[in-house]
């Protein structure tokens, strides 16, 4: 990479429970809510940022410019570019990245990575032959040729269809995937339990501290994120009833991210345009990787990003020891604890490629500030949640700390990425 | 200037004060209540400012439009020229223009204290004119203030009309298309609780001498706030001037032009020959 790229600020709204507070916000209402947030706190009103990448999972056909229209009504300068991309899951840190590699090669000096997703407002559509139909008696030319199309409608047809979180290739929807993953791992309840309890301890702990004052603005008079559960222990979510793989499922809605609101961005720069504008690097972008497996041949659907961090730990010779900080998207509590049990597992990593296991990791040093489980995971907004977040911890701890945040996403997809500070 | 004030417990029901609103004003001498009405404590039901974003094109923000605190305040229109010490009512009275001016940011968590009076009766070469005068308070800070000036046909005031200067609009050509949907006003109805039947009704618009509904200018007038979101700061003054209605359903032209601290704006015809709207707002330095 020819420039640093560094981050220098976050910012995002609360997230919260699908239904709950944000229920009436559109995803253009949370992304312009999260980028004027950002835009006060460092003093960016009416300046022109190189370029402002955002996307949503959930996207309604008439967002297909959501990021540029949100820049509009922000309070950013109009002549901002911006796109939207998508990388399910991962697509906070897809956009991350997609600006941090224009900036390193010099084609940009600042920009905005965020995602947002809506699962309140998500958009419903019609079922796949009343659009056909639809489309046959637009391009009918007489009126004749029109009723015959709208003759043809059946009461089947007009149940609208919300999105359904389902694999297209499987059928089996997110869930039903992981707990095929849980089983195979043998990832036990009570270590589930156990990891969602922790999340929502260490959040609890982070906002007690103020750790998020400088990464949030409160949105809708919410202050602060609406799922986490301070009190929560192990004892409780272990009277949870299984939410997938059956009846003696270890999965519930405790130790499963839950549908959720919400918006993030980061704000990515040359160390040179961050010292013009008087703000302070937390951390450099160092690598990423996007990967895949083969899941329609049965791999496991959320551990592409296994791969991923071997291949990028090997090319910045790197291990997992001289990794400070570790931010595993907790997509389910099972997911990471299979992600940490594929770490460790020789032949597996091998099967991957891997010159051998990728290593073991102290519990202490991983998603330090809760994740996911506690969060909430607005699915395009998770990776730019996750991004200064980590930036920020690795800052408090001074220079050279190294993190590395691991994603996973449909489609047996995923995105790893290392920081460090400076 | 010393008033008296009647506190109502809450925002008045659109009940009687409406149907009594609602009678067309008889030609006669117009008079208008001396007192002002208040009611504390409002607090804003973020649902009907969702949906009131949706219909006027603003984003959902932690702050609330101006135009909003407006529609805050209009059960207290109603309920000062329902008032039986008014000869004034609310239908027939043309809304000719505005001024709001908001001090700060308001946030839709703030409790307001609302305040609305009606003053400056004077004679208008078609009838009279006066203004009614609304605050928004938040703990004894003045946060927004609008001043809505109503043309009541037919009535009378002692004295001379004064002569009214046109609001000056050079056509252009718009930089933008609204299509008005012929629903408009029943969604508009919906957020705002105007129920003037003028706005829904072809019979009633007919009554009062149009071929068909025609939009509440509030709305024109916060649709064209909305186009300038994120150009205007927190604290502003918009001057509104209402020419000529829009007819629903309807095609028009949007334009804005940079000023010293804000814009001019015109809401006009789609070919930009002739103004809807016309409007100047400036940002607080």
């Amino acid at each position: 990479m020819h420039h640093k790229v560094v981050v220098v600020g976050g910012n995002r709204i609360p997230f919260a429970k699908a239904g709950g507070p944000y229920a009436q916000a559109s995803s253009h209402d949370m992304l312009t809510a999260t980028l004027d947030g950002l835009v006060a706190r460092t003093g960016l009103a009416g300046e022109r940022i190189g370029e402002v990448a955002g996307g949503a999972v959930l996207k309604h056909p008439n967002d297909f410019n959501l990021t540029r229209e949100a820049v509009l009504s922000s309070a950013l300068a109009p002549e901002t570019p911006a796109c939207d991309l998508q990388q399910a899951c991962a697509t906070g840190l897809e956009t991350t990245m997609y600006l941090a590699n224009k900036i390193a090669l010099g084609q940009l000096e600042s920009g905005i990575a965020a995602g947002v997703d809506s699962a309140s407002d998500a958009p419903i559509a019609v079922s796949d032959p009343l659009r056909r139909i639809l489309l046959e008696a637009s391009r009918a030319r007489t009126a004749k040729q029109r009723f015959a199309a709208f003759a043809r409608i059946r009461p089947r047809h007009l149940a609208p269809l919300a999105p359904r979180v389902a694999e297209p290739r499987t059928g089996l929807s997110m869930g039903e995937h992981q707990a095929v993953t849980t089983t195979r791992w043998g990832i036990t309840r009570e270590e589930q339990d156990g990891l969602a309890a922790a999340s929502h301890h260490r959040l609890a702990a982070a906002w007690d501290r103020g750790f998020f004052d400088d990464l949030v603005t409160p949105y809708l008079r919410v202050a602060k994120d609406a799922i986490l559960r301070p009190d929560t222990s192990v004892e409780r979510l272990a009277a949870l009833k299984p939410a997938f793989g059956g009846p003696d499922g270890t999965m519930t809605a405790g130790n499963s991210t839950a549908l959720s609101d919400g918006a993030a961005a980061v704000l990515l720069a040359t160390e040179e345009w961050a010292a013009a504008h008087h703000l302070t690097p937390w951390a450099r972008v160092v690598d990423a990787e996007v990967a895949a497996v083969d899941h329609p041949a049965g791999a496991d659907l959320l551990l592409a990003p296994v791969g991923a961090t071997g291949r990028l730990l090997a090319r910045q010779g790197l291990t997992v020891d001289d990794i400070d900080l570790f931010e595993i998207h907790e997509a389910f509590a099972s997911t990471v604890l299979a992600t940490l049990a594929a770490w460790r597992d020789e032949d597996y990593c091998r099967g991957l490629g891997l010159d051998g296991a990728i290593g073991e990791i102290d519990r202490a040093r991983l998603n330090v500030t809760g994740s996911s489980l506690a969060v909430g995971h607005p699915f395009a907004a998770t990776g730019a949640r996750i991004v200064p977040t980590l930036a920020k911890l690795l800052h408090e701890r001074g220079p050279g700390s190294r993190g590395l945040i691991s994603v996973c996403a449909a489609g047996g997809q995923g995105v790893v990425a290392i920081l460090e500070a400076v | 200037m010393s008033l008296d004030v009647e506190v109502l417990d809450a925002l008045p029901p659109m009940g009687v004060a409406f149907a009594r609103a609602l009678v067309p004003s008889r030609p006669g001498e117009a008079r208008i209540p001396a007192h002002a009405v208040r009611v504390e404590g409002v607090r804003q039901d973020l649902d009907r400012l969702a949906a009131y974003s949706r219909v006027c094109g603003y984003t959902l923000r932690d702050a609330v439009p101006a135009t909003w605190i407006h529609v805050l305040t209009f059960p207290l229109h109603v309920s000062l020229l329902g008032d039986r010490r008014s000869s004034v009512r609310l239908v027939g009275a043309v809304h000719a223009s505005n001024a709001m001016t908001m001090h700060r940011a308001v946030t839709s968590a703030e409790p307001l204290t609302l305040e609305v009076r009606a003053e400056g009766l004077r004679p208008h070469t078609r009838g009279a004119m006066l203004d009614l005068v609304g605050r928004a308070q938040v703990d004894g800070e003045t946060v927004w203030e609008g001043v809505s000036t109503y043309l009541v046909a037919g009535m009378r005031v002692p004295g001379e009309p004064s002569g009214v200067a046109r609001e000056p609009y050079s056509p252009g050509s718009p930089l933008a298309l609204w299509r008005l949907a012929p629903d408009l006003g029943r969604r508009y109805r919906a957020v705002s609780q105007d129920p003037n039947p003028i706005h829904t009704s072809r019979v009633a618009a007919k009554a009062f001498g149009f071929a068909r509904p025609i939009i509440h200018g509030m709305w024109t007038h916060a649709r064209a706030m909305a186009a300038l979101e994120g150009r205007v700061g927190p604290a502003h003054t918009a001057e509104v001037a209402f020419v000529k209605p829009v007819l629903l359903p309807a095609t028009v032209g949007f334009g804005a032009t940079p000023a010293p601290g804000g814009f001019d704006c015109a809401v006009t015809t789609r070919d930009g020959l002739k103004p809807h709207l016309l409007m100047s707002v400036r940002s607080a330095s």
